[in-house]
């Protein structure tokens, strides 16, 4: 695939444009790391598909092999799988909390003990999301910036 | 690695059983049998127990994260099935007068009590560990702010 950067005018409209015979796995990575380098990711709900800002997002949950992204009141389902979606959004403060779920960090309200050395993420939206204890150290070092 | 972790843990808990046994044990004995005296082997008890105590945890085991409703229901087996292990082990034995319902019940009430405060202790080293992360937390979201 040949790349070409044109530079426009102050007043035109920037955009990046992928011109492709088939949409595949490697155009959807593209597209999907040009949204996300600008906050945002693609998210369906009712069959409508939403640019959504990643700073919106409490956290992404796979249930069942399905990716769902959360908004404080909206649920929105994803075409990535949550491993893709942890290397691209691990600048956007989200870590990965459990098997399931990444957590963005900004959204949390405080943390609370659960049973077995695990703990629970009380989100500002109310939310409650287990922290498995083996992601524990993960999130340790995320906070003290390591 | 994640059942590794959990059987790390299951080994810091044997080693505060072992301890708070001895400590139970020799608190009924000094009760109930001040004068007794025993032989090299009894020092090894403690530990037989704890290891036999040390079964009825892996219930909590799970592959999959456990909901904090189903973890509770999983630990008061865990409960049940201790108390069962350790009345087993007093009724099997000929050192331990079962006749006696107070020295059942002192017995059944131990097992509590230690299953108790070993929860209590891990709740507590957890409280401390949430309140550091909590104050990274607030230093983080400040900084991100």
């Amino acid at each position: 695939m040949d790349v070409t950067i044109k530079q426009i005018g102050a007043g035109e409209q920037e955009q990046v444009l992928i011109c492709c015979r088939e949409v595949t796995e490697e155009v959807q990575e593209i597209a999907f790391f040009v949204r996300s380098r600008q906050g945002r990711l693609s998210g369906v709900r009712d069959e409508k598909q939403y640019e959504i800002p990643v700073s919106e997002l409490y956290y992404i949950e796979s249930v069942d092999g399905q990716t769902f992204l959360y908004t404080k009141a909206q649920v929105y389902e994803s075409s990535y799988r949550i491993y893709e979606l942890e290397s691209q959004l691990r600048a956007k403060h989200f870590l990965r909390v459990s098997k399931s779920t990444l957590l963005n960090l900004m959204k949390i309200r405080s943390i609370q003990p659960a049973l077995n050395g695990r703990f629970t993420a009380v989100l500002h939206s109310g939310e409650k999301v287990i922290i498995s204890r083996t992601y524990v150290k993960a999130l340790k070092a995320a906070l003290k910036g390591e | 690695m994640e059942f590794k972790r959990f059987l790390v843990n299951k080994l810091i808990l044997f080693f505060m059983l072992s301890t708070m046994i001895t400590v139970a044990v020799s608190l009924i004995g000094s009760a109930y049998d001040s004068g007794a005296r025993f032989g090299y082997g009894t020092l090894l008890t403690p530990i037989k127990y704890a290891a036999l105590c040390l079964l009825p945890t892996l219930v909590t085991w799970s592959k999959r994260e456990l909901s904090a409703k189903e973890l509770l229901i999983r630990k008061a087996l865990m409960l049940l099935l201790l108390e069962a292990v350790i009345l087993f082990i007093a009724f099997t034995s000929s050192v331990i007068d079962t006749e006696s319902v107070r020295v059942v019940l002192d017995i059944a009430g131990s097992v509590l009590v230690i299953f108790v405060l070993a929860n209590l202790f891990l709740w507590m080293k957890d409280s401390a560990e949430a309140k550091e992360l909590n104050r990274d937390l607030e230093t983080y979201q400040k900084h991100y702010e």
